[in-house]
């Protein structure tokens, strides 16, 4: 069985702070982490490969840097790593991020399963998974909280909607996305760790993956961000209150009163 | 750790490599010289556990992937709440096998990539969520006699409930005591010692950052503090004869040869 | 599809809202889009369409034209009983061919945020995912879409100018439903669900609905959230005691979770739920950015924390400096019960 988990690179915004100013959030020079869904995907795949034999392969696209996450993704137990890179597929949207990774699976040879976490931490979208799964055809299911159970043609999902869940069987292939705490994701022990820093990473152009020129990068993405702006600033004035704890209290109580909350 | 006051054996704090980190070989290669070092100085060396809840590589797996020697009194593992049963009982099995009594029990800080023992896994009812007591007595039940078991005392906390939470992780099986950064004589450190039978280490905060040790002790520390922590590791020595000390951040290079001659009594 | 002429710009016509439905009934994020795209159409001079996708609908498309709509598209079929990502996804993109809708709007739900990608890619055009805001650029005729991004420090607008229709979803309670006028005409076109081979591929075997199960913080009117300064998993009892006290819900940091003092579906934040309720009240809780990301839209922000620095003390419209274990059980002494 060939699972393949597409992970992205995102900036790790714990760092930031507030200007106590502007009251908006300051982004410092960040670090890149793994995004924190694809951890959960990455071991989705690593369980399903312990079950039912196969490989994991990881798929990224991104700046160079982004190795770094393969790398991540083998130490917790994937087999191997592609890393999509190029120029030209900077300024790619969602639309035109799907396809290029639609094309490499095609390149890898296809896949039984593709998984990937739910949305990105960066871009928020969601979109990229349900997008592969139309560029290549397949069935998709998106939510996923748990795999209830897999063999070598199928799966049965377990999909979370905001009013419970539905279970769905499924034929492979097929495009999963998944959810927080679908697992527990393992931790990487450091002979795994020292083993993904040696490994070799491919890095694949767009020609490698027969990827029309037209629908990668900027040209092929049909969204364009136009302009980027703070958000405004809030429009209620602070009031702080301090004081014993009665008078605290009293004070919230009034102001929730005020306000027809309580 | 009764041995360890006696024979002014010093506990040094070292923190295993973080698993993000770019330069793993370079860290590791540190990690087992200082290792070695404090080996060779007959102090005692404490491994932590995803410090701060980052994420980092463990103790034993250490001492086990680098073959660094273990002797029986000279290594303490830290061990916190934030394991799968699983892996603790690895750890617990590792120590074991190498011959590691000493281990210090904290609840310790989670991040989201870090699991978390459930109350069921460790046998503990009628708790909502796993804390160093019932850590403590899942290793008391499961390896009877095995170790040496310690727990974290904050002199910073609401003192009421800081001793209520003491005594508790007394009657689940704690041994020994280490406080958090000490840097002063400290009224509630005298009361624990005044109260407390148990042996116990005050943490003395080697470094010379101060805004990470006001955030250790919970109260703002001027920046203009003329802080020499050497100084204040001879006054500590003075102050709290009976008690051993615990070296976090201690600079090896600048600071670790001036050892030799701090703890007199 | 990709506009290869000015004029082709032209042939697309209308805003269309892909209508909630679930269990067989229209949710009231319709309703909100609805009145979204009667503003969009007013502004194009055109129609609102509601695409109705499902099974057992009747009735149901009279409150869709009192709150705005012209035309009602509904595909009544068994096989759209259930949510059916590809099934939906074909009609749609089938739809989008026959009637060339200009804009389409749907809800961004978990059927939304599955269902609007594969159409967006299956159609060949752009989608913006949980806009906040929607305007009409005077000079071309083109929907600006504006979306929060990079953990919601800066708003994006973004736009589609080389392919139709431009796609957007938009989370629950952002729009706003306009009253519903039932002299309000409007007709109603039938379509037929083709079937096709591939539907076999999947199969949805059961349905569990549960109000329980699904910590859904997104419909609380006021939320009281705790973070690393209640110290343990009692705390949240307390501010359980609280929101009933209030008639509110309880959430969570991400801290309070990692630390297992209460379960991940209470989460607010960037990895778990957003919310924008009308109050929300951080007892303990520092404000690092993934947390504020999950509730700064909120109308009133309080926070409570002994420290009066912290990020959410800052950006709180009250901030209370105080030991929340003395303040909180005040309040519920002082907030009579429901």
């Amino acid at each position: 069985m060939r699972i393949v988990v597409c992970i992205k690179q995102v900036p790790a915004t714990h760092d930031a702070s507030i200007d106590p100013e502007t009251k908006r959030i300051v982004r410092e020079g960040v670090k890149a982490i793994l995004n924190p869904f694809d951890t959960y995907a990455v071991e989705e795949g690593v369980l399903l490969r312990e079950r039912l034999g196969g490989e994991v392969v990881v798929l990224s696209m991104g700046p160079p840097k982004a190795e770094a996450v393969l790398r991540e993704a083998v130490s917790q137990g994937a087999d191997r790593a592609v890393l999509l890179s190029h120029r030209a597929f900077g300024g790619s949207d969602t639309w035109a991020t799907s396809y290029a990774l639609a094309c490499a699976i095609r390149t890898l040879g296809g896949a039984d399963l593709v998984i990937c976490g739910k949305q990105a931490v960066d871009g928020d979208t969601a979109q990229v998974g349900p997008g592969i799964a139309a560029h290549l055809g397949w069935p998709q299911a998106t939510h996923v909280m748990q795999i209830r159970s897999a063999n070598p043609g199928s799966i049965v999902a377990v999909r979370m909607h905001e009013d419970g869940y539905d279970v769905c069987e499924l034929s492979l292939p097929v495009v999963i996305t998944v959810v927080k705490d679908i697992n527990q994701p393992r931790i990487p022990t450091l002979r795994s760790s020292l083993a993904s820093r040696k490994i070799n990473i491919p890095v694949w152009t767009p020609d490698m993956i027969a990827a029309d020129t037209a629908r990668i990068g900027l040209d092929g993405s049909p969204t364009r961000v136009v302009k980027t702006e703070p958000p405004p600033p809030r429009q209620n004035a602070s009031c702080r209150i301090e004081g014993p704890p009665a008078v605290c209290a009293a004070a919230l109580v009034r102001e929730l009163r005020i306000r027809n909350l309580v | 750790m009764k041995q360890h006051i006696a024979n002014h054996i010093y506990h040094v704090e070292i923190l295993p490599p973080k698993q993000d980190s770019e330069k793993l070989d370079a860290d590791l290669q540190t990690f087992a010289e200082k290792y070695q070092r404090v080996l060779d100085s007959d102090y005692c060396i404490c491994l932590t556990d995803n410090a701060m809840g980052h994420l980092s590589f463990q103790g034993t797996e250490m001492i086990q992937e680098l073959g660094l020697p273990v002797k029986p009194e000279q290594v303490m593992i830290h061990l916190n709440t934030f394991h799968t049963k699983a892996n603790l009982d690895e750890i617990l099995h590792a120590c074991i096998e190498k011959g590691i009594r000493d281990l210090l029990v904290v609840t310790g800080d989670g991040s989201d990539r870090l699991p978390k023992l459930h109350p069921a896994d460790i046998g503990a009812a009628g708790v909502e969520s796993v804390t160093s007591v019932e850590l403590l007595r899942y290793i008391g039940q499961a390896h009877p006699g095995a170790f040496n078991l310690g727990v974290a005392f904050n002199p910073y906390e609401p003192e009421e409930h800081e001793f209520t939470k003491l005594d508790r992780k007394i009657a689940a099986g704690a041994m020994f005591i280490i406080t958090q950064p000490v840097i002063a004589r400290n009224a509630v450190v005298d009361k624990l010692l005044a109260t407390c039978p148990l042996p116990v280490a005050l943490e003395a905060w080697m470094s010379k950052k101060l805004h990470l040790l006001s955030q250790a002790v919970g109260y703002e520390i001027p920046e203009n503090t003329v802080f020499d922590p050497i100084e204040t590791l001879r006054l500590l020595h003075r102050t709290y004869p009976q008690c051993g000390m615990y070296l976090s951040l201690l600079g090896f290079k600048t600071q670790y040869h001036l050892l030799t001659d701090t703890w007199v009594s | 599809m990709r506009l290869n002429t000015a004029d082709e710009r032209e042939t697309f016509q209308h805003v269309w809202v892909v209508a909630e439905v679930l269990s067989g009934r229209v949710q009231s994020v319709t309703h909100e889009l609805i009145g979204a795209a009667r503003a969009l159409a007013d502004l194009r001079r055109c129609d609102v369409w509601v695409i109705v996708l499902g099974s057992g609908l009747a009735g149901q498309t009279d409150s869709l034209i009192a709150c705005g709509c012209d035309t009602v598209v509904v595909v009544d079929d068994p096989a759209l009983a259930t949510f059916n990502d590809e099934a939906a996804a074909r009609t749609l993109v089938q739809l989008i061919a026959k009637y060339r809708p200009e804009i389409v709007l749907c809800g961004a739900t978990t059927c939304g945020r599955a269902l609007i990608p594969r159409v967006a890619v299956l159609a060949e055009c752009g989608l913006t995912a949980d806009c906040t805001g929607l305007a009409i650029d005077p000079d071309n005729g083109d929907l600006l879409q504006t979306r929060p991004a990079f953990g919601g420090n800066i708003l994006a607008t973004i736009r589609s100018s080389h392919h139709r229709p431009q796609l957007a979803t938009v989370r629950p309670r952002v729009m706003k439903a306009l009253d519903p006028d039932p002299r309000r005409l409007g007709r109603v076109i039938r379509e037929p669900l083709t079937p096709d081979p591939s539907d076999a591929l999947k199969r949805v075997i059961e349905v569990f609905h549960s109000t329980e199960t699904a910590v859904n913080l997104g419909d609380a009117r006021f939320i009281i959230a705790g973070g690393r300064g209640l110290k343990g998993a009692a705390g949240f009892d307390l501010l359980r005691q609280l929101a009933t006290r209030v008639g509110g819900a309880v959430g969570a940091s991400r801290a309070a979770v990692d630390a297992g003092w209460i379960p991940y579906a209470y989460q607010v934040g960037q990895t778990g739920q957003t919310v924008q309720s009308t109050v929300y009240m951080a007892c303990g809780i520092s404000g690092q950015i993934q947390h504020l990301v999950g509730m700064q839209s909120c109308d009133l922000i309080i926070a409570l924390d002994k420290d009066c620095d912290t990020p959410m003390m800052q950006i709180a419209d009250i901030a209370i400096v105080g030991d929340l274990f003395e303040i909180v059980p005040e309040l519920i002494r002082q907030i009579p019960e429901p």
